[in-house]
């Protein structure tokens, strides 16, 4: 069944992926601006069953380390997104009113978003990579969350409904 | 049964961890299939990219200029009145000509200082989640673009080549945590190294503990080893500030990037460096004021006034 999930599950991440890097890359946003394909992949895994949503963060941290904007050795983001995916989904999982509450899932990956990054920032420094100016990076999280604020209620309706669309045409077949 | 469950899903999540970390060893140890992968995707994604930046570019230079807007009224007053000014001659072709102008500043401080260069456009700028600031060019080895060539802009150096594809190209830029150049100051000659801090400013340490700096000495590029990375000369910025710190082992300063990385469109990748070092030849000129024509006007006043 994961597999199944998985195989249907991938063109929307593919598409998304090809979304944020030839459409989302042109913009230089207030801020650092933002990933829309982070922010797609935890709200996706946080709609998840545990399981799923580390398959889900195995996928789409894949996707990100195929980018040729990531520096980083390959499987680091697929690492970190394993653990995001697993994460986020666990958390609200088997609570209907958390789960039901539009309000709990956009502090959950808005706060998801600045962690994930924040993990990757220190094993990237574990693997010897750079990083900078601490003010920078501090602004940087700061704005990531605050455009995940921004971000999620508007994507969230969309991602809802096709995660359950998706999802419970897959059980019913 | 749920113990099956939870068993199921323990074995899932840890075979997934192994996997990420059997890819993390595969590529620190350099094995190309995960290289070719990355530009296996690359390639593929050039063309969508390239098709993007043509359609959403001018759309995103619009947000980039919002963001600038509020900085300096002195600089919002002299841009509305160039705007006014410019607005019929550029009401159709200011994308087409805001390339040209990056283009031709580019090209007068690579002929002044003899650079052969490959001019390129952007046509992406790299993801902020992962703390590394690049961009993608659409040049790349069929055009003679390699690994580690200096990239400028009109203004000077925007970053180094990082990797190289048949048609396009990542460039790192001078803003990235990880980036270090060699840099000279014009006039002193004080050798030092420059790391980018993720901003528009730069840190500049110098070699020499006996060295002294000022605000408004131009820092340029020291050149490498038979040019590459860097080419020698090129301007990087200016001294805005210098931690006199006491007990500090080298004098530090920031260092203010010349290049305006918000607005990059056109760059050039110097492919070929001059015979001789432009030494300071770069150095930006300090604008001259020009003169104001005043007109006297002299009224004498008649003896009998008319009615």
């Amino acid at each position: 069944m994961f597999a199944r999930r998985f195989l249907i599950s991938f063109p929307i991440f593919a598409t998304m992926f090809v979304v944020q890097e030839a459409i989302v890359s042109q913009f230089k946003i207030f801020g650092g601006g933002f990933s829309l394909f982070l922010v797609f992949a935890l709200l996706w895994a946080a709609l998840s069953t545990p399981e799923f949503g580390a398959l889900t963060g195995f996928g789409a941290g894949l996707l990100m380390d195929l980018s040729q904007t990531t520096s980083s050795p390959m499987g680091q983001w697929t690492l970190i997104m394993i653990l995001a995916g697993f994460s986020i989904a666990y958390l609200g999982y088997g609570d209907d009113n958390f789960r039901g509450n539009p309000i709990s899932l956009v502090v959950i990956v808005a706060l998801a978003v600045p962690i994930t990054r924040f993990v990757y920032l220190v094993i990237g420094l574990m693997l010897g990579g750079e990083l900078g100016s601490l003010l920078h990076v501090f602004f940087s999280l700061l704005n990531s969350a605050l455009w995940s604020i921004a971000i999620v209620p508007l994507m969230m309706p969309i991602v809802t409904r096709i995660h359950s669309a998706l999802f419970q045409e897959a059980n019913r077949g | 049964m749920r113990n099956g469950g939870d068993n199921r899903g323990r074995l899932l999540l840890i075979s997934l961890i192994v996997t990420s970390l059997f890819l993390i060893t595969l590529d620190l140890r350099g094995v190309a299939v995960i290289n070719g992968l990355r530009s296996g995707s690359q390639s593929a994604l050039s063309p969508v990219q390239s098709a993007a930046a043509t359609i959403f570019r001018p759309v995103g230079n619009f947000f980039s200029d919002v963001t600038r807007l509020g900085r300096t009224r002195s600089e919002i007053e002299r841009l509305k009145a160039a705007n006014e000014k410019l607005r019929n001659s550029l009401i159709n072709r200011k994308n087409a000509d805001a390339e040209l102008q990056q283009l031709k500043s580019v090209l007068d401080l690579a002929g002044t200082a003899k650079y052969k260069v490959v001019s390129a456009k952007v046509i992406s700028l790299g993801s902020t989640s992962s703390f590394t600031q690049t961009i993608s060019i659409d040049a790349g080895t069929n055009l003679g673009v390699r690994q580690n060539m200096t990239v400028i802009s009109g203004l000077g150096l925007v970053g180094v080549v990082k990797i190289s594809y048949p048609n396009h190209a990542l460039v790192q830029l001078t803003t990235d945590p990880a980036f270090r150049v060699g840099a000279r100051v014009a006039g002193s000659q004080q050798i030092g190294i420059l790391s980018g801090q993720g901003t528009s400013k730069a840190v500049l340490q110098l070699l020499d503990n006996q060295a002294t700096l000022k605000v408004g000495d131009v820092i340029l590029a020291r050149g490498s080893q038979n040019n590459r990375p860097f080419v020698p000369g090129v301007p990087i910025g200016e001294v805005t500030s210098v931690d006199n710190a006491a007990g500090s082992v080298t004098q530090t300063a920031d260092v203010k990037l010349y290049a305006n990385f918000s607005t990059l469109s056109v760059i050039a990748v110097v492919v070929g460096a001059p015979e001789a070092d432009p030494r300071d030849a770069l150095v930006p000129k300090a604008p001259v004021p020009k003169p104001v024509p005043t007109v006297t006007i002299y009224a004498t006043p008649s003896e009998s006034p008319t009615p």
